[in-house]
């Protein structure tokens, strides 16, 4: 499941660079679909890996999919298979001559891929803050190699700020895991809970306070989110789908993995804060959204907002709020890997995605990606009967009836309602905006098809599988929760 | 007095002796024998290595030179950590000496570089402060002369500023070894009379000041801030290999010798009161290195210069497990000091296979535009050098050694200066990715022409890369050694 994809992106990156951009692109999507079956293989069949890698460390290669991370698992083998069959409908080597080769873009896609695949399975603390590392170059190469063309600074500025900013939490995660690791004595993410129930308040207070403030980074929380507006928006669009969809449920997953499960009365007592933090993340994202003009940005900061929501979950600290946050993640993964493959071939399309300049509209040029527009904003507003929902509102019924708390986290809750409000508000802009846009007049109508071509052949699949994916997580979200609920149960009975 | 003596233990230190006279009675015999003296230089240093390697396998004591018991104090160890930095130490001057390119190298060339190898073999394994003084002397002074020995003035004023340096590091080092036997009334590096010392408070002070000075004369060698004037200087003036030397050899060599200054330091630090004045000389050597050698690093353009800064930070990493002042953290700073040493090989050996014979000019990081496209082996494993250091997947070995580093400073209680250590961690990426991404970028016309002999860097390289994969995939063959 890791082997394929991670051995045949490093091939691509290396050896096959000479590859013709065809023959990269089979060999990459045969690579992706026999990573993605072999995670749906590994989620059900739930083989373990257990061997010794640096005995001097205590770090063993321990890859086990449980609950928690089976539905990311094959999120991420899903949204691998996808973003590899997008390079037929985008082509981002062949935009400009200064980018590298298909093989080093489609090799990093799938380095990104076997990374969060790995980090996801693996059950030993050190080895996943290595395989949340291994995600960070091949994504920094997508985007300042493969990023926006229009200008080199701020591929530079979006790349730099990307990988200093994941650098700085993932190394202050490091040194939290070793403060764990050292003082619980085992590395062991299946063994650790229990060791660490010794622990002071104190320190548990403490190691949590590391962890979460370098996990935060990743999500990204209010405010340390300012670096994902700038790397989404200069990043291809098969980048910004991997970012959203993939790496930033690395920080949640971790959230959940790290404080919550090991040291949760020092997680306990930072919730309000994080659950402060959360909801500004979920106004502020809203009301920028209700201003920004780059809809590629809009939709980052929406993230901001839906992260939040999954934030306020977890801050919550009770089995419905990590339910909540579970499926807030995976809901969000979907949705914003939709919304950014539309806005990412709009972007393709028109050059820009500005939202003050006037464009035909979208639902009688191209009534495809209007539909699937208009899916993934209802999706995003959180309307009943589409993914979103079940985040959202779950998320605020957790924190309406939370572990402990109460009051913070019913304020909280009230003023994330709101915020619910404004996402509605920005969505209907966005929608008025670009979905019923301008009359397109009688004679000028070819033109503006001809300029907006309708999504055909694979990207039109992709939208399709994504837009399903949405519609099924939103009328049966017990897909989603029935895999997860006995791992969450153990998780927060365990920790008691 | 009679010693108890093994040869067999001396072996790493006296095959290069050997060989440095075997070079000196040849050339006196066929002068015009030119090959003689590189291949007889390279047999020597292989041998040496191959001689500590039972040092890295063995669990008994390797004492030798022992005076008789009970009172018995042994002057040399070989064990498995003195043994790994003894191998390391050996293979970086071996991989000098290939990029001092055989046919340039002449027979002082070689005499220097075995006489700096075996100085640095005798100073990890030393345990008395004569042997340990003069081995740490033998280690520099021969780097001071290769320096100097091209006839350029820049040269000369690099191998100046070196030698000022190892005056002062000199006498720093004498006047501590004078201290120590004071505090301790014993001429070697022994937990016990240490211990014994600090249980009086007037020896305790003594024996403190005597350590202080000695790390702040080993910080000249080390090239850690406030000590590091020296090494921007030096490396950008002298040849290249020879910065090469300097960043890592001769850095082998001076952790050894720290590592066996902190030996005795175990036996007292849970003692009432601690060693505080050690920790927080060792503390601030770290933290001021980290910091002032990566913000340093961040503004240099010539790469030279951007790899001596990086020396400077980089010596913060090593030094930073030692302020545990624990087995672990001694480990630790020996599997960090070989990382940097073969990366920093790697890095030197690419930029001398870029830039040739001829590299003082042009050495720009502009220069290395589209590197990758243009020159795929020299570029990928100077990306791959790079990654090490930052500590960035792939190059997974750089990011455990960092991990390794933290882990004794943390267990110690020291999460202060791991904070710090995060800090500089994050600058340090943002150092590296600046050059990696210049690596990446589209070539332009005005690259350097490609050196015509480069055979020998390219191998140096390559060679290192391999080791940085190898390790990368299974880090247990490094970590595993030392302990």
């Amino acid at each position: 499941m890791l082997l394929v994809p991670g051995a045949v992106g490093i091939w691509l990156v290396t050896g096959g660079r000479t590859l013709a951009a065809s023959a990269a692109r089979s060999v990459a999507l045969a690579a992706a679909v026999i990573g993605g079956v072999a995670a749906v293989a590994a989620t059900v069949a739930r083989p373990v890996i257990d061997r010794a890698w640096i005995p001097d460390l205590g770090v063993r290669w321990h890859f086990e999919v449980d609950g928690i991370s089976a539905p990311l698992v094959i999120l991420t083998a899903v949204i691998g298979v996808l973003v590899v069959a997008h390079a037929w409908a985008e082509q981002p080597w062949a935009e400009s001559p200064q980018s590298g080769s298909a093989a080093t873009y489609l090799g990093s896609l799938l380095l990104v891929e076997a990374g969060a695949l790995a980090a996801f399975a693996a059950r030993d603390a050190v080895l996943f803050f290595l395989a949340f590392e291994v995600v960070l170059v091949p994504m920094w190469v997508l985007i300042s190699r493969f990023g926006d063309k229009h200008s080199a600074s701020a591929r530079a500025d979006a790349s730099a700020r990307f990988i200093l900013y994941t650098a700085v939490g993932s190394t202050l995660m490091l040194v939290g895991i070793l403060l764990l690791v050292f003082q619980a004595g085992t590395a062991d993410l299946d063994d650790l809970p229990a060791a660490a129930a010794g622990l002071s308040l104190g320190q548990q207070t403490l190691i949590a306070t590391v962890l979460t403030v370098g996990l935060a980074v990743k999500v990204p929380v209010f405010p340390l989110h300012t670096w994902l507006p700038a790397a989404h928006t200069t990043a291809p669009t098969a980048g910004s789908v991997l970012l959203a969809a993939v790496l930033l449920k690395l920080g949640t997953y971790g959230l959940v993995r790290l404080p919550m499960a090991n040291v949760p009365d020092g997680f306990a007592r930072i919730a309000p804060v994080l659950a402060i933090a959360g909801v500004i993340g979920i106004l502020w994202g809203g009301l920028i959204c209700l201003v920004e003009r780059d809809l590629k940005r809009l939709i980052a900061f929406s993230s901001v907002a839906h992260m939040g929501f999954v934030v306020l979950g977890l801050a919550s600290g009770s089995e419905t709020g990590l339910q909540a946050a579970l499926i807030g993640n995976i809901a969000h993964g979907v949705i914003s890997a939709l919304l950014f493959v539309i806005v990412g071939g709009l972007k393709h399309r028109w050059g820009s995605v500005d939202l003050s300049v006037v464009r035909p509209a979208l639902r009688e040029v191209s009534p495809r990606l209007g539909f699937a527009l208009i899916l993934g904003l209802a999706a995003a507003l959180g309307l009943p009967g589409l993914a979103g929902f079940w985040g959202e509102f779950v998320a605020l019924v957790a924190a309406w009836d939370p572990a402990q708390h109460t009051g913070i986290l019913r304020t909280c809750a009230i003023i994330a309602a709101v915020g619910a409000a404004l996402a509605a508000a920005y969505t209907l802009r966005v929608a008025r905006i670009v979905w019923v846009g301008d009359e397109v007049p009688a004679e000028s109508a070819d033109a503006a098809v001809q300029q907006t071509p309708d999504a055909r052949s694979v990207e039109f699949a992709v939208l399709a599988v994504l837009g399903a994916a949405v519609v099924a997580i939103g009328i049966a979200p017990s897909l989603v929760f029935s895999v997860t609920a006995d791992a969450v149960t153990t998780l927060i009975g365990g920790g008691r | 007095m009679t010693l108890e003596l093994e040869w067999g233990l001396l072996l790493p230190a006296l095959i290069p002796v050997v060989a440095m006279l075997l070079v000196l009675v040849v050339d006196a015999i066929a002068p015009r024998a030119r090959l003689a003296a590189p291949v007889i230089g390279a047999l020597g240093l292989a041998g040496g290595a191959v001689a500590s390697l039972p040092g890295v396998l063995a669990s008994d004591p390797r004492l030798t030179l022992c005076t008789p018991a009970p009172e018995g104090r042994c002057m040399w160890d070989g064990n498995p950590l003195a043994s790994t930095l003894q191998i390391a130490a050996l293979l970086a001057t071996l991989a000098v000496l290939a990029l001092v390119s055989v046919r340039r190298a002449g027979v002082i060339d070689v005499v220097m570089l075995l006489a700096s190898a075996s100085g640095a073999v005798a100073v990890v394994a030393a345990r008395d402060l004569g042997t340990w003084l003069v081995a740490l002397e033998l280690a520099t002074l021969p780097v001071i002369a290769l320096v100097a020995w091209r006839d350029r003035r820049a040269a000369a004023h690099g191998a100046l500023t070196l030698l000022t340096t190892s005056v002062v590091s000199f006498g720093l080092l004498v006047l501590g070894a004078a201290l120590w036997v004071t505090a301790t009334g014993d001429p070697t590096f022994t937990g016990e009379s240490l211990a014994t010392a600090w249980a009086v408070p007037e020896r305790r002070a003594l024996a403190g000041l005597a350590t202080v000075v000695l790390i702040a004369g080993l910080a000249f060698k080390l090239s850690a801030v406030p000590f590091h004037a020296w090494t921007p200087t030096t490396l950008t003036a002298g040849p290249l290999p020879i910065s090469a030397l300097l960043a890592s050899a001769s850095k082998l060599a001076a952790v050894g010798a720290l590592v066996v200054v902190l030996l005795p330091y175990e036996s007292v630090v849970g003692a009432r009161p601690g060693p505080h004045v050690v920790v927080a000389t060792l503390v601030i050597l770290t933290v001021a290195s980290m910091l002032v050698g990566t913000v340093m690093a961040l503004r240099q353009t010539e790469v030279v210069r951007l790899l001596a800064w990086s020396t400077v930070a980089q010596a913060g990493w090593i030094v930073l497990p030692l302020t545990a002042l624990s087995v672990a953290g001694r480990q630790a700073a020996a599997v960090y000091a070989v990382v940097y040493a073969v990366a920093s090989l790697v890095a030197f050996a690419a930029v001398r296979a870029i830039h040739g014979w001829r590299v003082e000019d042009g050495r720009e990081l502009t220069a290395y535009q589209g590197l990758l496209r243009r020159d795929p082996v020299a570029g990928g494993t100077l990306a791959l050098a790079l990654l090490v250091l930052a500590g960035l997947p792939p190059g997974v070995i750089g990011l455990v050694a960092k991990v390794v580093a933290l882990r004794p400073a943390i267990s110690a209680g020291l999460w202060p200066v791991a904070v710090v250590a995060v800090v500089a961690a994050v600058l340090g990426i943002a150092v590296y990715v600046r050059w990696f991404a210049v690596l990446f970028g589209e070539p332009d016309g005005d690259a350097p022409a490609r050196p015509r002999s480069r055979r020998a860097s390219v191998g140096v390289a390559v060679l290192g890369a391999a080791v940085l994969v190898v390790t990368s995939v299974f880090p247990q063959l490094l970590v595993g050694l030392v302990s």
